[in-house]
């Protein structure tokens, strides 16, 4: 390869030792990491050489990569790494770097991955709501008025339509933004590489890998992951079906919720929401049970679970709330659920919500670049 | 001394169930002259019991004497040791019944061989007594005062000896004391640390034992250990005599010539010597030669002339720690400064691993593997650092505003020997070319300026690129000249710590040395060693091979060309005796008659083999006692005899062996070569060039050369001995019988 000028950016490197790299600098490029990873392709292996770039600080390099998103975590890197260097981690921080670098505005980005504007964020849907239920007069929970049956209705609450507003706002904006930034990442990678087959069969293939599994069935420390991460993945989109059954319902049919528990939407709904408890518990349950292996994680991949649990938590607590008629915590956990509801949507571009769209157009990439 | 002879016969271990040992007890009877009642034997020999039946025998005037045939001489040590008697081993155990078949006609033989052997050596062995000159001074001198000189002062002077340390620059303490920080020597391994070498300038300066001479060198050292006298210059003017006991020669190193670094950029405005940087960081903030500009990106290029074979050949130990430590300089001065470090492997031997790791683990200090292939000016005082066969895997170009590199260690015995070595290449050419080479060539600064036959400075050792002889497997501080030790950088490239352990060492043997020479015991390595070679000079031809072969420069000549002992420079190694074409070298307890008579003395078989084996007492019969110990069975043909070393092999034995009819002579010795190490530096390479010629003797004899044979054994190799034996005894079946058999 030819002579390159180097620019090594000291903030950069500071920046992934922040952002849960603080091992990072251990490495000292033996390669064992490349060696035991299962997932990457045999010509110009990760994660070792963005170990290098990531100590030289190299961003642009490793941004403008498919590599950091082909790699799934498993962690066998970090586990057999002989210096503790956690390989898996720095990646993982990489990563979150990358979202920041792509995701506009980028302060948002910077705030999503800092504890310290948790709560500012939070503020953000905490507000909106508060404004429709103070517009709706509901602040007073007995004066919320009661359905037919006099059973609660969240609807009645905060009508269906301004939650719909706000989310159809909300997913809007997290669109726009994925779409530049994922168009941003492509141009990058592609600078100076040939693509060539079908887009549309790239995507396919891709997708069949994503249902499957496939590549994070190859690791090996953190086995049971692809178990609960596809049980977390399925439940998303068994959500996503109730959601847009709950659409055709609503605008389509005209009936209005609550729907008896007997429909098939709210059957699959209420399915959903089991799996994704059983796998998040999971998810939770691996991650503590391989903290030696593969370390604890970041307070990125924290959030995210974190935000997900409490999605669920309320929402499954919403439902049991308004069934056992317990006015006084029903409104306020649904409140809750609105909240993180908006978080996951709202700010997935720069969460780790947005690892789907990326890596997923990493793995595109690497089928149209031939790198796997 | 009357002897009064005791034979002792241990029956543990196996022996009494291998051996008839009425047989053995009337053969024993036989040999050492004494009524078979006299012969005693034990269950357990070694054991209190056993000891009490020697002592018995020595009450009164009695047994003084003893030959006892049990164990391995190098065991058992403690309890068989009789001071004031001759003592001769016999070991029935490692060479018998550990590695024999019990109670057949052939082990019956060599048993008897053995005692007959030992009771030839008792016979032939006389009490030594120490031979102690006069006069002896046990003042230490020690030349260089850096940290490893001001060490060896210092450990010297706190064991009571009176020290004088010699330093040629008007300062102490060298290089230590020209640097800004040091590396960090404790843990956790993450703070610099000030020069130890300050406090030990202070500690030296305040010593009453040490006498301390600064801007002077040596000018010439004369005598042997004990009493040597030797003259000092002050700058060039006053000489002053001192006198001393022994030497420990820590002249330390110089930074390889960077102006040989013209590939790395040094010429170069901002490119700099790891040394110059010291100079820079001392002074504050880290700035350029150029225009004193802060430096915020500085490179560091490692191996700078080192690991070169253009260069210097090695690796000079701790470049690699000196560079992380100046990182640390420009990152604790300035938080966004950035330190690039390219290097071929980085080497921070021992604890300083840790301080690599802490400082790999600032983010501010980027380190790659890389060969350099270029350093050039980028504009404005910066410079291009070009690499390639990086961490990242392609040709890199790196913009620094300054490059330092880590330049490597120059013994300061390098020069000297380099001109030693030339002076000798042209001596041989003749006188013409001598003086030619003498007249063109610069003298360069010579250390010790020894007046010895040998040459003025300690010998080069062969593949050490001019660092100071060294036994550096066994004895390190050791060089092939009694008395003087060599410590520190001018021995291998060493840390500042490692360089005070070192001094430690040096200052122990240079203190030894006095002990031994104060005792007249031999000073290392058979330090227990009263006997000393005692030649009968009037049958002397003044052949000088003594004086050749002798490893230690131990043997001068007088005007007249004769040879003489400098007794304290001896190891009692009997190179001497082995090389007298006269056999006139003997010593008390070892000597050409007593070998050859212990040769003469076995019984020799019409039928079946016999094989005589002269075995190195430092590796190969170390090695024998293991495969005994591990009862790899041996050959019943092959008689053992230990020597001292090879080079004490006198030709005449071969002669005594075949004579008596023998079948073959083998030789155990160490391997060859200087870098092996042989304890007597090359007795099996003198053993072998002498059998070269005996080999021209045999085929006059008719004998086939082949049936004397030297094989070169290391310690380890007990697993392989007994091949190597019984390939030796085919080879030896193969010519048949010794014709002289029974002759």
């Amino acid at each position: 390869m030819a002579e390159q000028i180097v620019k090594p950016d000291l903030k950069f490197i500071n920046d992934v030792i922040a952002a849960g790299g603080e091992s990072l600098k251990k490495c000292f490029q033996c390669a064992t990491c490349s060696v035991v990873c299962n997932v990457t392709p045999d010509d110009r292996p990760f994660p070792r050489k963005e170990m290098v770039h990531a100590q030289w600080g190299l961003k642009d390099r490793l941004f403008a990569n498919p590599d950091i998103w082909l790699c799934h975590q498993c962690s066998d890197c970090t586990a057999y790494c002989p210096r503790g260097a956690k390989p898996g981690e720095v990646l993982g921080a990489v990563r979150k770097l990358s979202l920041q670098h792509y995701s506009t505005p980028g302060f948002l980005a910077k705030m999503v991955g800092d504890p310290k504007f948790l709560v500012l964020l939070l503020a953000v849907p905490a507000v909106i709501f508060l404004l429709i239920i103070t517009y709706m007069g509901n602040l007073n929970m007995a004066s919320i008025p009661r359905g037919e049956e006099g059973g609660i209705v969240y609807a009645k609450f905060i009508p269906v339509p301004f939650i719909d507003a706000v989310f159809i706002a909300a997913a809007t904006f997290a669109a726009i933004v994925f779409v530049t930034g994922v168009l941003k990442y492509w141009k990058d990678m592609s600078q100076g590489v040939s693509l060539s087959g079908s887009l549309g069969a790239s995507i396919i293939a891709v997708v069949t890998d994503i249902l499957s599994h496939k590549r994070f069935r190859k690791c090996d420390v953190t086995k049971g992951r692809s178990t609960s991460h596809m049980l977390v993945f399925f439940s998303f989109v068994g959500l996503a079906i109730t959601t847009t059954i709950a659409v055709v319902y609503i605008y389509g049919l005209k009936w209005e919720s609550p729907y008896p528990l007997s429909d098939p939407m709210k059957i699959l709904g209420n399915a959903s929401a089991a799996a994704l408890l059983l796998g998040l518990a999971l998810v939770i349950i691996n991650r503590l049970k391989n903290v030696d292996k593969a370390g604890i994680g970041s307070y990125y991949d924290w959030l995210f679970i974190g935000v997900v649990t409490s999605v669920v938590v309320t929402g499954v607590l919403s439902e049991l709330l308004r069934l056992g008629d317990i006015a006084q915590m029903a409104y306020p956990i649904y409140f809750i659920h609105l909240v993180t509801v908006f978080f996951l949507f709202a700010y997935a571009p720069f969460s780790k919500m947005a690892h789907m769209v990326y890596r997923a157009t990493a793995m595109v990439f690497a089928k149209q670049s031939g790198r796997e | 001394m009357e002897k009064k002879y005791g034979v002792y016969i241990c029956k543990g271990c196996g022996i009494g169930e291998s051996v008839d040992m009425q047989k053995l007890i009337a053969q024993a009877a036989k040999a050492a002259k004494l009524p078979a009642d006299k012969i005693k034997t034990h269950d357990i020999l070694c054991s209190p019991e056993g000891i009490a039946l020697i002592s018995a025998d020595m009450k009164d005037g009695g047994v003084n004497a003893m030959t006892i045939a049990a164990c391995s001489p190098r065991v058992k040590y403690e309890e068989f040791n009789f001071p004031g008697c001759v003592v001769s081993r016999i070991n029935l155990r490692e060479l018998l019944s550990w590695n024999q078949t019990p109670n057949t006609a052939d082990t019956q033989n060599l048993a008897e061989d053995y005692v007959r052997m030992g009771a030839i050596r008792a016979q032939k062995s006389e009490v030594p007594e120490p031979n102690i000159l006069p006069d002896l001074s046990k003042t230490i001198l020690v030349i260089g005062g850096g940290i490893t000189g001001l060490t060896a002062a210092l450990e010297s002077a706190n064991a009571g000896y009176q020290v004088v340390l010699v330093e040629k620059e008007a300062e102490l303490g060298g290089w230590g004391a020209k640097l800004y920080k040091q590396t960090p020597r404790e843990y956790p391994y993450d703070r610099l640390e000030e020069p130890a070498v300050i406090a030990k300038i202070k500690e030296v300066q305040g010593n009453g034992n040490i006498k301390v001479y600064t801007s002077t060198t040596v000018e010439k050292t004369e005598g042997q250990p004990g009493l040597y006298d030797v003259t000092l210059r002050k700058n060039g003017g006053s000489e002053t005599i001192i006198k001393a006991g022994a030497i420990v020669l820590a002249a330390g190193w110089k930074p390889y010539d960077a102006t040989r670094l013209t590939h790395l950029g040094y010429g170069l405005p901002n490119v700099v010597t790891s040394v110059e940087f010291e100079e820079i960081a001392k002074k504050g903030k880290i700035t350029r030669p150029s225009d004193g500009k802060e430096a915020k990106k500085v490179a560091f290029i490692q191996c700078a002339g080192s690991r070169d074979p253009e260069h210097l050949p090695y690796c000079s130990s701790f470049c690699c720690a000196t560079s992380l430590k100046q990182a640390k300089y420009v990152r604790e001065k300035n938080q966004d400064a950035m330190v690039f470090i390219y290097y071929k492997d980085i080497r921070t031997p021992g604890q300083t691993e840790l301080f690599y790791k802490n400082m790999q683990n600032d983010a501010g200090v980027l380190l790659t593997k890389a060969d350099v292939t270029g350093i050039s000016e980028a504009g404005g005082g910066n410079l291009f650092v070009e690499a390639e066969n990086t961490f990242l895997g392609e040709k890199i170009k790196v913009e620094a505003d300054l490059v330092v590199l880590a330049i490597g260690v120059v013994p300061a015995t390098a020069a000297p020997q380099q001109y030693l070595d030339k002076l000798a290449v042209e001596g041989k050419k003749g006188d013409e070319a001598k003086k030619t080479f003498l007249e063109s060539t610069a003298k360069p600064e010579m250390l010790l300026n020894l007046v010895y036959k040998q040459g003025p400075e300690i010998p080069t050792l062969e593949g050490a690129y001019g660092f100071a002889d060294s036994n550096f497997i066994c004895f390190q501080y050791e060089t092939r000249r009694t008395g003087i030790y060599a410590a520190g950088c001018i021995r291998q490239p060493m840390n500042m710590a490692d360089a005070a352990d070192d001094a430690a060492g040096a200052a122990l043997k240079a203190i030894q040395c006095l002990e031994h020479v104060s005792q007249g015991i031999a000073v290392h390595p058979r330090a227990w060693d009263a006997s000393f070679p005692d030649p009968l000079m009037t049958r002397c031809t003044s052949c000088k091979r003594c004086t050749e072969e002798c490893p230690f420069g131990a043997i001068e000549e007088d005007a007249k060309g004769t040879p003489f002992f400098k007794i304290n420079r001896c190891r009692r190694c009997g190179t001497c005796m082995g090389s007298c074409p006269e056999r006139i070298v003997s010593f008390k307890d070892y000597h050409v008659d007593m070998i050859g008579s212990m040769i003469k003395s076995l019984d020799v078989p019409d039928e079946g083999i016999r094989i005589i084996c002269l075995v190195c007492e430092n590796d190969a019969y170390p090695a024998l006692d293991t495969a005994g110990f591990n009862h790899i069975q041996m050959h019943p043909g092959i008689r053992f005899i230990p020597v001292r070393c090879l080079g004490s092999t006198n030709l005449v034995w071969v002669a005594d062996a075949f004579s008596r009819g023998i079948d073959g002579l083998l030789l155990l010795g160490c391997k060859f070569g200087e870098n092996y190490q042989c304890h007597f530096v090359k007795g099996s390479e003198l053993a072998d060039y002498r059998f070269s010629k005996v080999q021209e003797t045999l085929d006059k004899l008719q004998l086939e050369a082949d049936r004397c044979n030297l094989m070169q054994v290391a310690i380890t190799d007990y697993d392989k001995l007994p091949d190597m034996i019984n390939e030796f005894i085919k080879k030896v079946e193969a010519f048949g019988p010794n014709p002289f058999k029974g002759m």
